[in-house]
C-alpha cells in the first residue's frame, strides 16, 4: 500500500513537472486573473519571466536562453527572432480563435501573412500631460510642438521629460517634421536631430522609468511616453484625489503604434501549451481583462463587447478610423543603420 | 618542508587565482579582441566562425586575404573622430572625482570620531554607516527621487527659505546636484569603512608626544594622523572613484538631460544600439584611463614618501 501511495505521489509530481507553460512577457502585461482562468482551463501551471526592453528580451534570447514556450515581442523585434530561427511557424489549426483578429492588425510589414506572431496587444507612443496646467497655459496638446517647438516650451521649461528611447525620439521628432517615423535618410534624421537639440535645452529629462510616478506627483506636466502608461498614471492620480487628472491623446502629425505579438519559441519545451495559450489569449473576453486593467489597445475585434466603455472612450486606445491611418509602426532597423542612429543619439544625450 | 609550504601557497592562492583568471583576465581579453572586430546585425559580434556555402561543414572564415573583413581599427578610429566621446569621459572623471572628494571631507570626521569613540559603541556605529544596504539600491536612490523632486518637503522648504532672501526656485531633481548628491550618498559608507580601519590603529601616544613637543592641534592632525591615514584615504578613494565613474543607474533615474556618464553611453552600446565592439572600445579606455591614474597617483605617492626620507 505504501508503496502503490508513493508511486501515485510520483506520478502526480512528475504530471505536475510536466504541465508548465513558461511565458516570458513585458512587465504588468497578462491580469493575475488571466493567468489563473488559463491554469483552470489547461490543468497546467503559468511561470512567467519579465522583461523590460525588448533589446534585452533579444539580447537573451540571442545569447542561447532556454525554456520559454512563448514570448510577446514588439513588432520590430519580430524579424530579428524569425531571422536569428529563433522561433517557430504557428500551426494555425491549432488557433481557431485567430478569426476574432480585427484584419487591420494582420499582415503587418514585419510578419507578412502572420506566418509566426499574431497580435497581442498594443500601445501607442504620444504625449501625456497634466490637463491642468495645460489648459491654464493655454497650450495645444495635439501636436507634437508641445515637445519640439521651443516657443511653446518656453511656457514649460523643466517640467518636460521625453522617453529615454533614441527609435522613439526620433520617430516624433522626424513625424513633427512630416517625414516617416521609419525615415533612414541622412538629410531628414539631421532635420530631426536639429529639432531636437533646439528642444533639448527645455527638457527636464530623458525618461523613460519614472515618469509615470512625476505625471502624478506634479512634478511634471508633460511627458512622451506610452498610452498605457499615461492610464496608469491617471488611474494613480485619480486614487491619490489629485486635483489634477492625467489627459493623453495622439498628435495630429501621427504617432508611433507598437503591436505585440504572440510567438512561439523553437527551443519551446511545450509547444502544444504554447498553442493552447494563444488560442486562449485570442478569445475576446480574455483578451479585454488586459485592456480594461492597464489600458492597452486591442486588436481583438472579439473583445470590444467586453471593454469597459470608460477604457473605450480614450481615443489614443481606440482611435478612430482616421487616426489608424496615422499611426505608424516601427521597422526593424539593420545593423548599420542602428548603429547610426545610435550615434546621433550619443550626440544628443551629450550636447550641451 | 619547503616544498609543502609551496603546495599549500598554491592551494591557499588557487582558488581565488583561478577565479580570477577565468571571470576576470579571459572576459578582459575576449573584450580586448572584440574591440578589433565588426558588430553583428542582431547584436554580438560579426561570426568568425561559419558554414562553408560549398560543403556546409562550420570552419574558420578569416583567411589571410580576408581578415580585413573580419578585424579592424575602425572602432578606436570612431573613439577619437568626435571630441564627444573624450569629452564625456572628462565629464565623467570630474564627477567621480568630485564625488570622491566629497565623500573624503565627509566621511574623514565621521570615521575619526567613531575611532576615538568607547569601544563598545565604535561596533554599533559602524552598524549604522552600513546599514542603508540593507535595503536595495534603486530603493534608496528612489527615494531620493521623492526627496529631490520639486514637490518633495525637501525642496520645497529649500524654496520657502530662498524666496524670503529674495532668489527663485531651483529645481533640484534631474540636475548635475541631484547626480553628485546621490552619487555621495552611495557611495559614502565606502570611504567611512577603510578610514575607519585606518584611523582605529593610530597611536595614540604619538599624538600626545607631539602635544609635549608644542604641536598646535591643526598641526598635530596635518603632521600625524592624516600622514599616517594615507593608506585608509588611498584606499577609499579607489573604492568610491572606481564604481562611481562607472555608474550609469544614478545618471539615468535622477540625471537630467546632460546628465549622461561615460556608464550609460557604454550601455547604450550594449543594450541599445547592438554595437558590442564599440562599447568594448569604450570599456578598454576606461580601463586604460583608471590605470593611468591608479599609476600617477602610486608615482606621486612612492615620490612623497622619498621626499619624507
Amino acid at each position: 500500500m505504501k508503496k502503490f501511495l508513493l508511486a501515485l505521489l510520483l506520478a502526480a509530481g512528475t504530471a505536475n513537472a510536466e504541465d508548465v507553460l513558461h511565458l516570458y512577457n513585458w512587465n504588468n502585461y497578462i491580469t493575475p486573473e488571466t493567468v489563473k482562468n488559463f491554469e483552470a482551463s489547461c490543468k497546467c501551471r503559468v511561470v512567467q519571466d519579465y522583461y523590460g526592453a525588448m533589446e534585452e528580451m533579444l539580447a537573451k534570447l540571442s545569447a542561447g536562453a532556454k525554456g520559454y514556450d512563448v514570448v510577446v515581442p514588439t513588432g520590430f523585434a519580430v524579424q530579428p527572432l524569425v531571422k536569428q530561427g529563433l522561433v517557430q511557424p504557428l500551426d494555425k489549426s491549432k488557433l481557431p480563435n485567430i478569426k476574432n483578429l480585427n484584419p487591420s492588425f494582420m499582415n503587418s510589414a514585419f510578419d507578412k501573412g502572420n506566418q509566426y506572431s499574431v497580435p497581442y496587444a498594443f500601445t501607442t507612443t504620444l504625449v501625456g500631460y497634466n490637463d491642468k496646467k495645460i489648459k491654464e497655459l493655454g497650450i495645444d496638446p495635439s501636436s507634437w510642438a508641445i515637445i519640439f517647438d521651443p516657443a511653446v516650451l518656453a511656457k514649460i521649461k523643466g517640467k518636460v521629460t521625453v522617453l529615454d528611447d533614441s527609435r522613439e525620439v526620433f520617430a516624433a521628432a522626424l513625424m513633427y517634421n512630416g517625414f516617416s517615423a521609419n525615415s533612414t535618410k541622412p538629410e531628414e534624421l539631421k532635420k530631426a536631430q536639429e529639432t531636437i537639440l533646439k528642444a533639448k535645452p527645455f527638457w527636464a529629462a530623458f525618461n523613460g522609468q519614472s515618469y509615470i510616478k512625476e505625471l502624478t506627483l506634479g512634478n511634471i506636466w508633460v511627458a512622451h511616453g506610452y498610452s498605457n502608461d499615461m492610464f496608469q498614471a491617471n488611474t494613480d492620480a485619480k486614487a491619490a484625489k489629485r486635483p489634477f487628472g492625467i489627459a493623453y491623446s495622439l498628435q495630429k502629425e501621427g504617432n508611433t503604434l507598437s503591436l505585440d505579438n504572440m510567438m512561439v519559441l523553437k527551443s519551446a519545451p511545450r509547444p502544444d501549451l504554447a498553442a493552447k495559450f494563444i488560442n486562449f489569449m485570442l478569445d475576446g473576453k480574455n483578451s479585454a481583462q488586459l485592456t480594461n486593467a492597464i489600458g492597452s489597445g486591442n486588436p481583438n475585434a472579439a473583445s470590444q463587447a467586453f471593454v469597459k466603455p470608460e477604457v473605450k472612450a480614450i481615443s489614443a486606445v481606440f482611435p478612430s478610423a482616421d487616426n489608424m491611418k496615422k499611426l505608424q509602426q516601427l521597422n526593424a532597423l539593420e545593423g548599420k543603420a542602428l548603429r547610426d542612429l545610435g550615434r546621433m543619439w550619443t550626440q544628443v544625450k551629450t550636447a550641451k | 618542508m619547503a616544498k609543502s609550504n609551496r603546495i599549500n601557497k598554491w592551494l591557499i592562492s588557487g582558488p581565488p587565482l583561478l577565479y580570477l583568471i577565468i571571470f576576470f583576465a579571459i572576459p578582459s581579453l575576449i573584450m580586448a579582441f572584440a574591440a578589433f572586430r565588426y558588430p553583428g546585425d542582431y547584436g554580438g559580434l560579426l561570426p568568425l566562425i561559419g558554414p562553408n556555402p560549398d560543403t556546409g561543414a562550420n570552419e574558420l572564415l578569416v583567411t589571410a586575404e580576408n581578415w580585413r573583413d573580419y578585424l579592424t581599427f575602425d572602432n578606436f578610429g570612431l573613439f577619437f573622430s568626435d571630441p564627444i566621446y573624450i569629452e564625456l569621459f572628462l565629464k565623467s572623471f570630474w564627477y567621480a572625482g568630485i564625488t570622491t572628494l566629497a565623500c573624503l571631507l565627509l566621511a574623514y570626521p565621521l570615521a575619526w570620531l567613531i575611532a576615538r569613540s568607547p569601544k563598545k559603541y565604535r561596533d554599533l556605529m559602524i552598524l549604522l554607516v552600513i546599514l542603508p544596504f540593507w535595503s536595495n539600491f534603486l530603493i534608496r536612490v528612489y527615494a531620493w527621487m521623492i526627496i529631490l523632486g520639486p514637490q518633495g518637503y525637501f525642496t520645497m522648504a529649500l524654496n520657502q527659505v530662498l524666496g524670503v532672501v529674495g532668489l527663485g526656485p531651483v529645481q533640484l531633481m534631474f540636475s548635475h546636484f541631484a547626480v553628485i548628491i546621490v552619487l555621495v550618498y552611495v557611495h559614502l559608507p565606502f570611504m567611512v569603512l577603510p578610514l575607519y580601519a585606518n584611523l582605529e590603529k593610530h597611536d595614540m601616544a604619538l599624538l600626545d608626544a607631539a602635544q609635549d613637543l608644542g604641536a598646535s592641534g591643526w598641526q598635530r592632525f596635518w603632521k600625524v594622523t592624516w600622514p599616517l591615514s594615507l593608506p585608509g584615504v588611498w584606499a577609499g578613494a579607489a573604492l568610491v572613484f572606481i564604481p562611481a565613474l562607472g555608474m550609469f543607474a544614478v545618471p539615468d533615474l535622477v540625471g537630467g538631460t546632460d546628465g549622461i556618464m561615460i556608464g550609460n553611453l557604454i550601455k547604450q552600446q550594449f543594450l541599445d544600439s547592438r554595437d558590442w565592439p564599440f562599447g568594448s572600445v569604450l570599456s578598454i579606455m576606461l580601463t586604460l584611463a583608471v590605470l593611468l591614474l591608479a599609476g600617477l597617483a602610486a608615482m606621486v605617492g612612492r615620490g612623497g614618501k622619498r621626499d619624507a626620507l
